[in-house]
């Protein structure tokens, strides 16, 4: 079972249509991806973790209809992820998260995020399309380079080299707009 | 639960989606809230008995090409924050074509009238309660428009609220116009539109507690 935005796009695809094997595949295909997303995250025990996973299952469930196709499958995911991260924290004063204070603020604005992103969305424009999508996964999604990999159907070397490539040429553009 | 469970449940649960279908539950609810905004209208107000007349003229249409385009644009940026990964909502200047349009036959109507008429033009016969009866019009299509909501996943709420009631409150203007029957531009852009902004300030101060999901 892939794990790729395509292969995921295609299941949630099917899933749509009604096949209800395929969206039994994409839940099961999501369960690792959020787990591993909730873990880098959250500071709590498995069962929290677990929780949190079936939570985001659930409104990838009851929400399917607001993915639109023309858009990322895994940003959307992640976007539901992040969305109910942040809710959990405000509900449970037991679960906390791992980034220090500030980011936790920061996730918490998602309008200062948007704004944020607009200027990210800008410079990653000028990139290739792969190295913006691995710059993507590794420094905003917090995928690990492992889980980027498997995402995208590549090698953790060529995701290491593409976020490489991809920076030093964010940095010499950066620069090039100052001098 | 465990989750393998839960996902068999969840699946045993799939129903075709069709594409638009955000749209499609949006629009449902706004014109549920506004018949029931319509029959509120009706029973408490009453409509202008003038109507039929009053459709025939153009000052008529002049408030409903306000009030429509303003609630067709502020759908349009409704449809997007009830998307999870909408990181920048696009259209906004959209908004100000409808009111610039209405100023702009402001202007002309205060051109066209001596300046001593104006303060009443503007105030018309009904200033003190146009904006709370748009206002008090808005809340069933506010609910309506929840309705719709809690399927969507939002995740800017207060932007999402505010949305949905600028929604509300310009369909609900739409709504009064059955009833209202003051003829000034200016008393329009003036009145009708602080109701609408009333809603959608509410809106936004109620999205963070509704919206949630």
């Amino acid at each position: 079972m892939g794990t790729t935005e395509a292969a995921l796009r295609d299941l949630m695809v099917a899933g749509l249509g009604g096949d209800a094997g395929a969206h039994a595949a994409l839940l099961r295909a999501l369960v690792p991806l959020l787990r591993g997303f909730y873990r880098r995250r959250v500071r709590g025990g498995n069962d929290d973790i677990e929780d949190l996973v079936q939570e985001t299952l659930i409104a990838v469930h009851t929400r399917r209809a607001t993915w639109d196709a023309d858009r990322p499958f895994t940003a959307w995911l992640f976007a539901i992820a992040r969305y109910k991260m942040v809710d959990q924290f405000r509900r449970h004063a037991r679960l906390s998260p791992i980034a220090d204070a500030d980011a936790i603020a920061a996730a918490d604005d998602f309008e200062a995020e948007a704004i944020a992103r607009l200027d990210i969305d800008t410079l990653l424009a000028g990139l290739s399309p792969k190295q913006a999508r691995m710059i993507r996964a590794t420094r905003l999604d917090g995928l690990s380079v492992a889980d980027a990999a498997a995402a995208e159907g590549i090698g953790q070397s060529d995701v290491k080299i593409s976020v490489h490539r991809g920076l030093k040429a964010l940095v010499a553009r950066v620069q090039g707009g100052t001098r | 639960m465990r989750t393998d469970d839960l996902i068999r449940q969840l699946a045993a649960d799939t129903t075709p989606v069709q594409r638009g279908a955000v749209g499609r539950r949006l629009l449902a609810g706004l014109v549920a809230g506004g018949l029931l905004s319509a029959v509120l209208l009706v029973t408490a107000l009453g409509i202008r008995p003038d109507l039929d007349r009053a459709m025939l003229g153009p000052v008529f249409w002049l408030k409903w090409g306000y009030t429509l385009s303003l609630a067709a644009a502020a759908l349009a940026v409704t449809v997007q924050l009830a998307r999870p990964d909408t990181v920048r909502t696009r259209g906004l200047w959209l908004l100000a074509i409808p009111v610039a349009l209405l100023a702009l036959a402001g202007v002309a109507e205060l051109v066209r009238t001596p300046s001593t008429e104006w303060l009443s033009m503007w105030l018309g016969r009904s200033w003190k309660t146009c904006p709370w009866r748009v206002l008090a019009l808005s809340a069933p299509i506010f609910a309506g428009l929840l309705w719709s909501f809690r399927r969507f996943a939002p995740t800017r709420l207060r932007a999402a609220g505010a949305a949905a009631g600028l929604s509300a409150g310009a369909f609900a203007a739409t709504v009064y116009c059955l009833h209202c029957p003051e003829v000034s531009a200016i008393f329009v852009l003036t009145w009708y539109s602080l109701g609408i902004l009333l809603a959608a300030g509410i809106g936004s101060l109620l999205g963070p507690r509704l919206l949630r999901w």
